[in-house]
C-alpha cells in the first residue's frame, strides 16, 4: 500500500470534518420570545440580578440541577402599569450546541409560557412544538417536572427534552429564592 | 490496492446525504448505550489502522461500511460489510504470519447486529444496552491469509451522563467466540506451523471511557481496553490492554470520531525473537481508528 491510498482511506474523510457547514437555527429573538410567552404584557423591562453563592446552593437543592451563571437574563413584564409577570431567557445543553429558550413566569411562580429561541439538533426538534412546550403551562415548583411522568419525551432527543424540563424546574425554582419577593 | 476505489470510497463519505443522530459514537472502542429513534437510519464509515509489530513491516486497515437502523425506539438493526487492507513484510510468526503480503482492499466478510437498549441514560439516569452479533469472514485480519471465521459477539454496554450531559462515562463487557478454519498455503518454509483444522476461540474484554465536551459540537475523551483471549488447547492465550486518547465532533450532518490506541501492556504467548512486554502475535503497538457517521 502506498502513501496515496493512506491519504485517500483516512485523509478524505477527515475533511468532511471540516468542510461539514456549520448550523445555527436562531427562531425568536428576545423580544418577539418576550412578546411569546406573556401576551398580554404591553412592555418589558430588564432585571438586574446578581444570584449569591447561597442563592445559588438553594436553587440547585430545590432543582436538582446547578444554576451555572450568578447573572440570569431577567426581565420584568408590565402591562397597565402593573406587574404580570417574569421573562427568564436561559441556556441548557443539548446533544451537541446550547438551547436557548425564554420562560414566562407569573408572579405567583407559575409557568406562563416557554419558547425555544435557538435549537440546533439534529433530531427532536419536536421541542419546538406548541402543543409539547404547552404542556409546561401552569406548572408550579412543586410539581414533579419528570419526563415520561408529568412531561413526555421525545425519541431521539431525549438529553434536550431532560435539561430543558430540568431548566424550567430550575427557572421556577430561581424565581422562588430570588424573584418572589421582588 | 486500487487507489481509484479509496478515493472514490473516501469521496462517497462527502456525497452521502444526511442529518445527525443519536447513537453516535462518541468513543473509538467502547459503545454507548443510545439507539436510533424509530425509523432513523446511520450510514457508517470505520477504518481501523493497525501498525508496528515491533519487527519488520506490518500495517493493516480494517474497514468496515454499516448501515444502521432504528427499528423501534429500543430496538436498532445494522448491517457491515468488512473491508481488509494489510501490507506486511520482513516478519513471520510461526502459525500466525506465514508470509510477506500486499494486498487490498479486498472484501473480507458481513456483519449483522442487533442492540437493544434496556435503560435510556438521559431517561432513566443510567443507561444499558446488550449488543449482539454475529459475523462472517473469509480473511485472516492478521495474516491476510485465506480463513473461514464464524464469530457470535455480545457487549453489555452502559452509559451515564454526568453535569447535564457534557460529561459521557460509558462501560463495556464483551464476550465473543469464534470458529475459525484456515486454508492451506503452498510453498511455506519446512517446520512451519500453519494448522488447517478447525479452532474455537473465546476473546473476553471489558473497556471504559470518558467524553468531555470542551466546545459546541466538540468533545475530548479518553478509553481504555483490555481483552484476553483463551483457546481450546492452551487456556488463556494472551492479553493485552490498549488506551488512549478520542476527538469526537458532532454535527447536524454527520459525526467523526478519532481515536489513537497505543498498547500499553499485554501478556501471554510471544513469537520468537520478540522482546518487551506487549502482546503482538495478532495485536499490534499502535491503532487508529477514524468513525464517520452520517445519519438518514
Amino acid at each position: 500500500m502506498n502513501r496515496s491510498i493512506w491519504t485517500a482511506l483516512l485523509g478524505l474523510p477527515a475533511l468532511t470534518v471540516v468542510s461539514a457547514p456549520a448550523y445555527a437555527v436562531d427562531y425568536l429573538n428576545v423580544e418577539q420570545a418576550q412578546r411569546a410567552v406573556i401576551p398580554n404584557a404591553t412592555s418589558f423591562t430588564a432585571y438586574s440580578v446578581t444570584l449569591s453563592p447561597d442563592q445559588l446552593k438553594q436553587i440547585k437543592a430545590i432543582a436538582k440541577v446547578p444554576q451555572r451563571t450568578d447573572k440570569p437574563r431577567v426581565w420584568k413584564a408590565m402591562a397597565g402599569g402593573k406587574q404580570v409577570g417574569w421573562v427568564i431567557v436561559d441556556e441548557v445543553i443539548g446533544k451537541h450546541e446550547m438551547i436557548t429558550y425564554a420562560t414566562g413566569i407569573s408572579t405567583d411562580g407559575h409557568v406562563l409560557g416557554v419558547e425555544i429561541m435557538s435549537y440546533r439538533e439534529s433530531k427532536g426538534d419536536q421541542v419546538r412544538n406548541a402543543k409539547w412546550r404547552n404542556l409546561f403551562k401552569g406548572k408550579a415548583v412543586s410539581d414533579p417536572f419528570k419526563l415520561n411522568q408529568d412531561i413526555p419525551n421525545i425519541s431521539g432527543a431525549t438529553l434536550s427534552c431532560r435539561n430543558l424540563t430540568d431548566g424550567v424546574k430550575r427557572l421556577l425554582a430561581l424565581h422562588q429564592v430570588a424573584l418572589g419577593k421582588s | 490496492m486500487n487507489i481509484r476505489f479509496a478515493w472514490a470510497a473516501a469521496a462517497a463519505c462527502l456525497a452521502v446525504p444526511g442529518v445527525a443522530h443519536a447513537d453516535e459514537n462518541l468513543l473509538g472502542y467502547n459503545t454507548g448505550a443510545e439507539v436510533l429513534p424509530k425509523g432513523s437510519g446511520d450510514l457508517y464509515v470505520f477504518n481501523t489502522l493497525r501498525s508496528d509489530k515491533g519487527q519488520g513491516h506490518y500495517r493493516a486497515v480494517d474497514t468496515q461500511l454499516e448501515v444502521e437502523y432504528g427499528v423501534t425506539d429500543r430496538i436498532q438493526l445494522s448491517v457491515a460489510a468488512n473491508i481488509l487492507s494489510i501490507d506486511t513484510a520482513g516478519l513471520t510468526i510461526d502459525g500466525y504470519l506465514p508470509k510477506p503480503i500486499n494486498k487490498g482492499p479486498r472484501f473480507s466478510g458481513v456483519e449483522l447486529s442487533a442492540k437493544f437498549n434496556v435503560l435510556s441514560p438521559a431517561l432513566d439516569n443510567f443507561g444499558l444496552a446488550v449488543i449482539t452479533s454475529v459475523e462472517v469472514n473469509r480473511l485472516d485480519p492478521h495474516s491476510g491469509q485465506d480463513k473461514l471465521e464464524y464469530e457470535a459477539h455480545t457487549v453489555l454496554a452502559a452509559q451515564k451522563y454526568f453535569m447535564q450531559g457534557q460529561l459521557t462515562w460509558i462501560g463495556n463487557i464483551g464476550l465473543k467466540a469464534g470458529y475459525e478454519d484456515r486454508k492451506a498455503i503452498a510453498n511455506l518454509p519446512e517446520g512451519f506451523d500453519w494448522p488447517t483444522t478447525p479452532e474455537m476461540e473465546i476473546e473476553l474484554s471489558v473497556g471504559t471511557g470518558l467524553s468531555y465536551r470542551v466546545a459546541p459540537n466538540w468533545f475530548i475523551g479518553a478509553e481504555t481496553q483490555w481483552a484476553s483471549e483463551y483457546e481450546t488447547e492452551v487456556g488463556n492465550e494472551r492479553w493485552s490492554l490498549f488506551a488512549g486518547p478520542t476527538i469526537h465532533y458532532g454535527g447536524k450532518r454527520m459525526w467523526a470520531t478519532l481515536t489513537w490506541f497505543p498498547q500499553i501492556t499485554g501478556g501471554g504467548e510471544k513469537y520468537e525473537g520478540q522482546t518487551g512486554h506487549l502482546h503482538l502475535i495478532e495485536k499490534t503497538k499502535d491503532e487508529f481508528r477514524l468513525k464517520l457517521g452520517y445519519n438518514f
